[in-house]
């Protein structure tokens, strides 16, 4: 059984149809990178799955079980996400926005929290942060607190939004670095990012998505190298002469 | 004429108005206790009552919402001398009595926390919305993404956030009842500006209208300005750490 599937999912705001008949399967450990243009529906279809947006057709489902009709704070515990601007918790230093969730969801004693968001952002190298502010830190030190965030809840899958695409080009390469050990470890990611390195060497599937459709998906040696759409082709190409 | 020098100065302040005014100062001391405890009271009730106005403002929906916001425009649209008044004359108060020392009758005092406090319940949950209202979305977002509940987000990430962002905003605020406290006047309690007119409109005193005045003015200044440091240290007490490594 997968661990993700997304069936026939359909989503307009007003007249505008932003996701059409949108269907995945992810199974666990996958990392799916999805990739596409502006507006194309990217944010949405991520948003669909931890319902911070709800579909208007199709299914979604979370081992097998339906998320609409799950409990959407349980079904957030059990995905996670990671935001293109970090939104990090302005008023709380790197380990208060770790410990924030361990708390008040998953009940843990302040002790406990502590230890627990000690450990993930040693995991994501920032043990020495800890007491920093959001304001202090730089975006690549956001985003790994975003990333701890999301990761101290032990989460089944993780969402990515662009977590990259908001900093300077010489900090992209530490939360890449994080997100490549992640994927070894074992995590499952859906990741909406632009960088080809990191789909080329992360990724188990790439989609692209345009205008709220499924234009192809496949392993990432099909869509680099033998894509059946030249559209797949031609934007792909473009990202990738855009990372050199 | 050359500037007083310091002997004149004293002799200048022990004869005429000047020494009345100063041989008067414990009448001008309880006057401004009672402002100041006055200001206490209004801005504690105003809290109490803009607080949770400004929340039901900023998260609220139906008739609350509509109640709530009908009763801010409502008493901000109203002078505070017609609520005062109308606090006082017109909710059938009971005879309560009055404080010995400081000489104010409790059913005054109580119309005049009712009319400041309520009037600035409706400012401050104006303050208090904006600032709701000024976080940025993805703050909510990313509290419901780890699995906050609606209300877990909003106490634990947009609340604090807000609070501090509404330092400036009760500041002002502040220092407006502290003044307005004065409009007390109106139904005879017996704050600074009631006791300095009491002064000066005894037989033969009228000279020392500016006396009194020039008194009674520095002492608001006086509380104003230690109202106004007292917040800037709390904001700074518990503003959130800035600045780069
Ligand atoms: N809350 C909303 N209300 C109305 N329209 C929306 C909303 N969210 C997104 N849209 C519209 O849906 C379309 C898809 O938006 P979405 O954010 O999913 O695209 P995206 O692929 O993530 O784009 P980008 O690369 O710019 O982030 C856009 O046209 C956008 O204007
Ligand atoms: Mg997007």
């Amino acid at each position: 059984m997968s661990l993700l599937e997304i069936e026939d999912v359909d989503k307009s705001y007003g007249d505008e149809e932003v996701l059409h008949d949108v269907s995945l399967a992810m199974d666990q450990r996958d990392v799916d990178v999805i990739v596409g243009p502006s507006g194309s529906g990217k944010s949405t279809l991520l948003r669909c799955v931890n319902r911070l947006t709800e579909v208007d057709d199709g299914a979604i489902y979370l081992d097998g079980e339906e998320i609409h009709g799950m409990d959407e704070n349980d079904l957030r515990r059990r995905v996670g996400m990671v935001f293109q601007d970090f939104n990090l918790f302005a008023h709380r230093s790197a380990l208060g926005n770790v410990t924030l969730g361990l708390t008040e969801v998953l009940e843990l004693s302040e002790t406990e929290a502590k230890s627990r968001a000690e450990e993930f952002l040693g995991r994501v190298g920032l043990a020495d942060q800890a007491d920093s502010y959001p304001s202090q830190l730089s975006g690549g030190q956001k985003q790994r607190v975003g990333i701890a965030r999301a990761l101290a809840m032990d989460p089944d899958l993780l969402l990515f939004d662009e977590p990259t695409s908001a900093l300077d080009p010489e900090l992209i390469g530490e939360v890449l670095a994080v997100m490549e050990d992640l994927a070894e470890g074992g995590m499952t990611m859906l990741c909406v990012t632009h960088e080809m390195g990191f789909a080329r060497s992360a990724a188990s599937t790439i989609t692209f998505l345009d205008g709220g459709r499924i234009v192809e998906r496949g392993p990432p040696e099909q869509l680099f190298e033998t894509p059946e759409k030249e559209r797949t082709r031609t934007f792909l190409g473009q990202l990738t002469d855009l990372n050199r | 004429m050359a500037v007083a020098a310091p002997a004149d100065l004293a002799a200048v302040l022990q004869t005429g108005d000047w020494a009345f005014v100063l041989g008067n100062w414990r009448v001008l001391l309880l006057g401004a206790v009672v402002t100041v405890v006055l200001m206490a009271t209004s801005l504690t009730l105003g809290f109490l009552a803009g607080f949770p106005a400004g929340a039901v403002e900023a998260y609220g929906s139906g008739w609350t919402k509509e109640l709530v916001s009908t009763a801010g425009v409502v008493l901000r649209g109203t002078p505070i001398v017609v609520l005062i008044v109308l606090f006082f004359f017109g909710i059938p108060v009971p005879k309560l009595g009055s404080v010995p020392v400081v000489d104010v009758r409790l059913s005054a005092f109580l119309a005049a926390t009712l009319a400041l406090g309520l009037r600035s319940g409706a400012y401050q949950s104006q303050v208090f919305r904006g600032a709701i209202q000024s976080i940025d979305e993805g703050q909510l977002e990313a509290a419901r993404s780890v699995g906050l509940t609606h209300r877990q987000a909003v106490r634990h990430v947009i609340f604090p956030q807000a609070v501090r962002r509404s330092v400036p905003g009760f500041q002002n605020e502040f220092t407006i009842v502290l003044k307005d406290t004065s409009v007390a006047f109106a139904i005879g309690l017996a704050e600074l500006l009631t006791r300095a007119e009491n002064l000066y409109l005894q037989p033969g005193r009228d000279t020392a209208i500016m006396e009194v005045i020039i008194v009674i003015s520095a002492v608001y200044f006086v509380l104003t300005f230690a109202t106004n440091r007292t917040l800037d240290y709390l904001g700074d007490a518990f503003s959130i750490p800035e600045g780069s490594e």
